[in-house]
């Protein structure tokens, strides 16, 4: 191995003196082709100095799967979330080990399994539906839900954010507050609402946190609702059951309503 | 920038080489200054990445962050940046003067101070802000850091405020200073890049100074390059190892360029003015030692109005001193004034050391000294001057015109009816006279009582960090 | 002097000339044009006195492709850590409806608890983005009983020279009593009321192209332009955690100039009539999109459109290495800065501000006084120097 050092290390100062030279000639075409040899032998010298081998992750010992986990996670929350959030909540209180990164590809996976033998789980990990019945951008919902619960109109976001604050805080308030991951994930949702907390520095309580998102849940309910109820409609009338579950393209809801 | 000065940058830039702007060294330089040459991660206010830093040049520490965005490594870091910087800020304690004060209890003074010396300005900006996000931290509580972080924070802090503060050098920003002395044939914003500078200084401008993968930048900003080809695939790779090594090519360049600029400072002559102003460093930083030795509560946030406008009042009275005694010690800065008209030289041509003023008890000793002089004098007759050939002595211009000046002596030349010898300047000699003056004839100032002994000015507010200032997430 | 320069001043033949967009097509050729984003808008303002820029711009000319192809690679470049960090940050703000942006709205500007309809612009197809765009600032700007509040990632349109250009802002629209604002998200750090104040500068002209593009919309629409407020909310994580702050920016001034520096991008014809007719900036790239134009050819064209290099280039455009190797070549004054040209009141040369300096060249008229100056510096520097 030192043999190969040695020569990268020769290599090495032939390109630097290589890229000077250019430098002086003026030639940056050169230099730059030098400069990029330069670069991966010095990269080539680090990997050979480090010793590089073969990436062995220690992955956890995995004994419930990342769809059982988002599944638990949105049960818990009870309304269309991010994935995001998601993982917070699966981390606070089920002790869960997924990352935002794998649920990337989940919804596309559950999508193929569902063409393939369609109905054949008991659940899926599913898209909210936009006012356009496509699949809203980074949401992820549960096939057991009614579909009013699975569209988004324009205040819905807020309003699911505000049932998964109350589920987040009453899920707490039962089952105690746990770690410190809990209460974190508590204080940050607490922030965003009026009247969640009392100003001071201290845990947000779980009680409190719920009555001041029912209140401001209050505000937006009747439209939300009206507002969910005909996109829900229109879901069940145009849309067919894979479309319905993971969301219609998006031209083609664009040509069936320029139709109308 | 002065005429003087732009046309020196000319004259750099048809030479191919710096041109000396100053012929004495400006600012005191350590025997043994803490190099310190610090990285941050890109993208982030004050999330530290390395350091390389010490008091040998054979010798640099290097201490690295392997995974920046784990929030323990970088309080551990900044632990370890405490380990190194504590023990050489505290070593100056130990030996110290007794200073009498008028009008107040006399105080100990360092006989001497740590000096930092960071790359460029950038370097200082990071320093304080990394010194904003630890000293509100607690060794205890619910994000506990080691003891000595906010300790640390307090000192980088006052560092950070210090360098600001017009002629002090307990921190130095290298390309500040080398700037100071030398005008090179580029740009101020292109002085800014340390290899560049101490190229155009050293050899004459590079090419290579300004590529990245010959110079790595001095930082705390790293080449984005060099973050997405190597830094970023280091990290990944979840070995400490390939990340330190990674950074030790980016700071290696850097400190050898550090040492380069200490030995150009280090080769010119001290001006005569610079050991007052470390003496009042060295107050100053005995001053910020009693006040944390004390137990007295973290730097403020941010100052507080009447705070911020005598901050402000002190800064420019500061600045000005410092102009002055610059161009009192180096008659290349003391030629920009004699361009403007402020200060004129030349040979005196004719004296008459007994002229008296009035009558009977009255009657007072006025030598008259006549000078010709190339300069254009705009100072008009009554103009009170000072000369730095005879710092204690005050005169005052009587008249000017056709090259010729005549300066009447009325302070500084003995009690006695006749001027003491030496007084008065002899025919032939080469003299400088201006309408610059500074106070800082005598005995060297010494800190106002109110003004010490926080920062070299205004007492410490009364500041109290709330839970939220330690739990404050450090991004 | 260079030749080519001298060919270059010539005036353009008038004939039945070509129309201006005709002509800038042609200063581009075959490469394909380069699309305005908010940040290149912006930085139009930079420099509104250099005609290459001018018409490099106006062109829609690659400027990087460029200014890489002369062998004079921009030194620009962004950290992956500082993007990945702009997008987690933007990602924070925007997260669980928006929660975070909504509780500095309502703290900020009064935002009442009722107002948190959110449009996410990008449920539609690209192609119909800006339709939709049209559509729901219409409706909201007529005062609609469902005006939404918050549209997330509309897609503008401003006209650059004839051009349209597509901004995709990472800002939310947002909208309250009939007024909008622009939301900008950046993720500098707010310390202790602080921000870098050169990053907040670039954000207020960023975020002023976004409110501009806005107004013209409205205006399209037939609504008040004015309806857009020139307060635009600055949303930035404060001191070293990520929660994020928002700050109300005026950012009128910033208007005025883009607004000026865009009107004279529509008047280009008469930087155009001092290029010879066939001139081009082309490339000329081959099939993979590498440019084959000589470089020596290319270098000339650029040349014949006169530049205004000053060292703050080097942070705002692309083409600075090129421009700063030619004002060294012509031993211009520019290369020194601002300050230093301004010290030598109107002596353009290294040569001639030196000469003066030794005496070895007589002063034009006008320059009497700056002469007397430069030979007293002179005399002064050999003076203390030796
Ligand atoms: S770099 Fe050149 S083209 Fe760009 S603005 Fe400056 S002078 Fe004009």
């Amino acid at each position: 191995m030192s043999d190969r050092l040695d020569d990268l290390e020769r290599r090495i100062d032939e390109l630097r003196a290589g890229v000077r030279k250019a430098m002086r000639h003026r030639d940056p075409a050169t230099a730059r082709t030098l400069r990029a040899e330069l670069r991966s032998a010095e990269r080539a010298w680090d990997a050979l100095v480090s010793g590089e081998q073969p990436e062995v992750k220690a992955e956890p010992p995995r004994l419930v799967t990342v769809r059982e986990q988002v599944h638990q996670g949105l049960r818990l929350l009870g309304a269309a979330a991010q994935p995001r959030l998601i993982v917070a909540v699966s981390d606070a209180f089920f002790g869960g080990t997924i990352r935002s990164a794998q649920l990337t590809s989940l919804r596309r996976d559950e999508e193929r399994s569902f063409r393939s033998s369609p109905h054949g789980r008991p659940y899926y990990l599913c898209a909210a539906l936009t006012d356009r019945l496509s699949a809203a951008r980074g949401l992820l919902t549960l096939s057991t839900w009614p579909l009013e619960r699975r569209v988004v109109g324009p205040l819905s976001p807020r309003v699911d954010f505000l049932t998964c604050a109350i589920a987040v805080a009453e899920h707490g308030e039962e089952h105690g507050a746990g770690d410190g991951r809990a209460a974190r994930l508590l204080v940050r949702m607490a922030r965003n609402i009026p009247g969640a907390t009392d100003g001071t520095f201290g845990p947000p309580v779980p009680g409190q946190v719920a009555a001041a998102a029912r209140a401001e849940l209050r505000v937006h309910a009747e439209r939300d609702t009206r507002d969910r109820a005909e996109l829900a409609e229109r879901a069940t009338a145009q849309l067919g059951d894979t479309a319905r579950l993971f969301g219609a393209a998006t031209l083609m809801t664009i040509k069936k309503e320029n139709a109308k | 920038m002065s005429l003087l000065t732009s046309l020196a940058r000319l004259r750099a830039l048809e030479e191919g080489i710096a041109q000396p702007v100053a012929t004495v060294r400006h600012c005191h330089l350590s025997a043994r200054p803490m190099v310190f040459v610090p990285l941050k991660l890109s993208g982030e206010a004050a999330a530290p990445l390395a350091a390389m830093l010490g008091t040998e040049r054979e010798r640099p520490r290097l201490l690295v962050v392997t995974q920046p965005r784990n929030r323990d490594l970088r309080f551990a870091w900044a632990a370890e940046l405490a380990g190194v910087l504590l023990p050489y800020i505290e070593g100056f304690l130990a030996d110290t003067e007794t200073v009498e004060r008028r009008n107040a209890d006399p105080y100990e003074r360092a006989m001497d101070a740590p000096q930092l010396i960071v790359p460029n300005q950038g370097g200082v900006a990071f320093t304080r802000l990394l010194g904003r996000s630890t000293r509100f931290r607690r060794p205890d509580g619910p994000y506990p850091v080691p003891e000595s972080v906010p300790v640390l924070g307090r000192w980088l802090t006052y560092f950070g405020e210090r360098a600001a503060y017009p002629g002090s050098a307990l921190m130095l920003a290298a390309t500040e200073e080398l700037g100071r002395h030398w005008a090179s044939g580029q740009s101020g914003l292109e002085d800014a890049n340390l290899a560049a500078l101490l190229a155009w200084i050293t050899t004459g401008p590079s090419e290579e100074a300004e590529d990245p993968l010959v110079w790595p930048p001095a930082g705390p900003a790293t080449d984005p390059g060099f973050d997405a080809e190597v830094l970023a695939p280091a990290i990944e790779s979840g070995k400490p190892e390939r990340v330190a090594e990674a950074l030790r090519t980016q700071l290696e360049p850097t400190w050898r360029l550090m040492w380069q600029a200490i030995d150009l400072l280090a080769g010119l002559p001290e001006g005569a003015s610079a050991a007052q102003r470390w003496e009042q460093d060295r107050g100053s930083f005995s001053g910020m030692a009693t006040h944390l030795a004390e137990g007295a509560p973290p730097q403020a946030r941010r100052d507080g109005a009447v705070a911020a406008a005598a901050r402000l009042a002190r800064m420019e009275r500061a600045q000005a001193a410092y102009d002055v005694q610059r161009a009192y010690d180096d008659p290349l800065v003391m030629a920009e004034y004699r361009l403007t008209g402020e200060a004129f030289a030349g040979e005196v041509v004719e004296t008459d050391p007994d002229n008296t003023e009035g009558e009977g008890r009255s009657r007072k000793l006025r030598p008259l000294v006549v000078i010709k002089t190339d300069d254009p004098v705009r100072l008009p007759p009554g103009a009170t001057l000072g000369t730095p050939q005879r710092r204690a002595q005050g005169a005052e211009l009587v008249s000017a015109g056709e090259g010729l000046v005549t300066v009447k002596i009325t302070k500084g030349m003995g009690r006695g009816r006749t001027a003491a010898p030496g007084a008065v300047p002899e025919v032939g000699e080469r003299v400088c006279y201006t309408s610059l003056t500074d106070d800082f004839q005598g005995s060297p100032q010494l800190p106002e009582a109110e003004a010490t002994p926080w920062t070299h000015g205004g007492p410490p507010q009364d500041y109290v960090p709330d839970d939220e200032d330690a739990q404050e997430e450090w991004s | 002097m260079p030749s080519e320069r001298l060919e270059a001043g010539r005036p353009a033949p008038r004939g039945e000339a070509m129309s201006t967009q005709h002509r800038l097509d042609a200063l581009r050729g075959t490469t394909p044009p380069r699309p305005h984003d908010a940040r290149a808008i912006a930085a139009l303002a930079a420099n509104p006195g250099c005609s290459r820029r001018a018409l490099m711009d106006g062109a829609g000319v690659d400027k990087d492709a460029a200014a890489r192809h002369l062998g004079f690679p921009a030194p620009f470049g962004q950290s992956p850590f500082a993007i990945t960090r702009g997008n987690v940050f933007e990602a924070l703000v925007k997260a669980d409806g928006c929660a975070e942006l909504l509780r500095m709205l309502r703290e900020a500007l009064g935002l009442p608890v009722a107002e948190v309809a959110y449009h996410d612009v990008e449920n539609v197809g690209a192609h119909l983005r800006h339709a939709h765009t049209r559509a729901l600032i219409d409706r909201a700007a007529t005062g609609g009983q469902d005006a939404g509040t918050l549209y997330d990632h509309p897609l503008l349109t401003l006209e650059i020279a004839g051009h349209t250009a597509y901004l995709e802002p990472d800002v939310v629209a947002f909208q309250l009593g009939g007024r909008f604002h622009i939301v900008e998200i950046k993720s500098f750090a707010v310390i202790d009321g602080q921000a870098d104040p050169a990053a907040v500068a670039a954000a207020a002209r960023q975020a002023a192209v976004y409110v501009l593009a806005l107004r013209t919309l409205l205006e399209e629409l037939g609504h008040d332009p004015l309806q857009v407020s020139h307060d635009v909310v600055l949303v930035c994580p404060e001191n070293f955690a990520n929660r994020p702050v928002a700050t109300l920016v005026d950012v009128r001034r910033q208007l005025a100039v883009l607004r000026r520096q865009l009107t004279r991008m529509t008047s280009l014809d008469r930087l155009l009539a001092a290029l010879p007719e066939d001139v081009t900036f082309d490339l000329r790239p081959d099939e993979d999109g590498r440019p084959t134009r000589p470089v020596a050819e290319l270098a000339d064209a650029l040349r014949g459109a006169t530049a205004r290099y000053a060292p703050d280039c080097l942070s705002t455009c692309d083409l600075c290495f090129f421009c700063r190797d030619e004002a060294r070549q012509e031993g211009a004054c520019d290369l020194l800065g601002r300050q230093v040209r301004d010290e030598l009141g109107g002596v353009a040369s290294v040569a001639e501000a030196l000469g003066l300096a030794d005496g070895t060249r007589d002063p034009a008229v006008g320059q009497e006084e700056i002469a007397r100056l430069l030979r007293n510096a002179e005399r002064l520097r050999r003076e203390c120097l030796t």
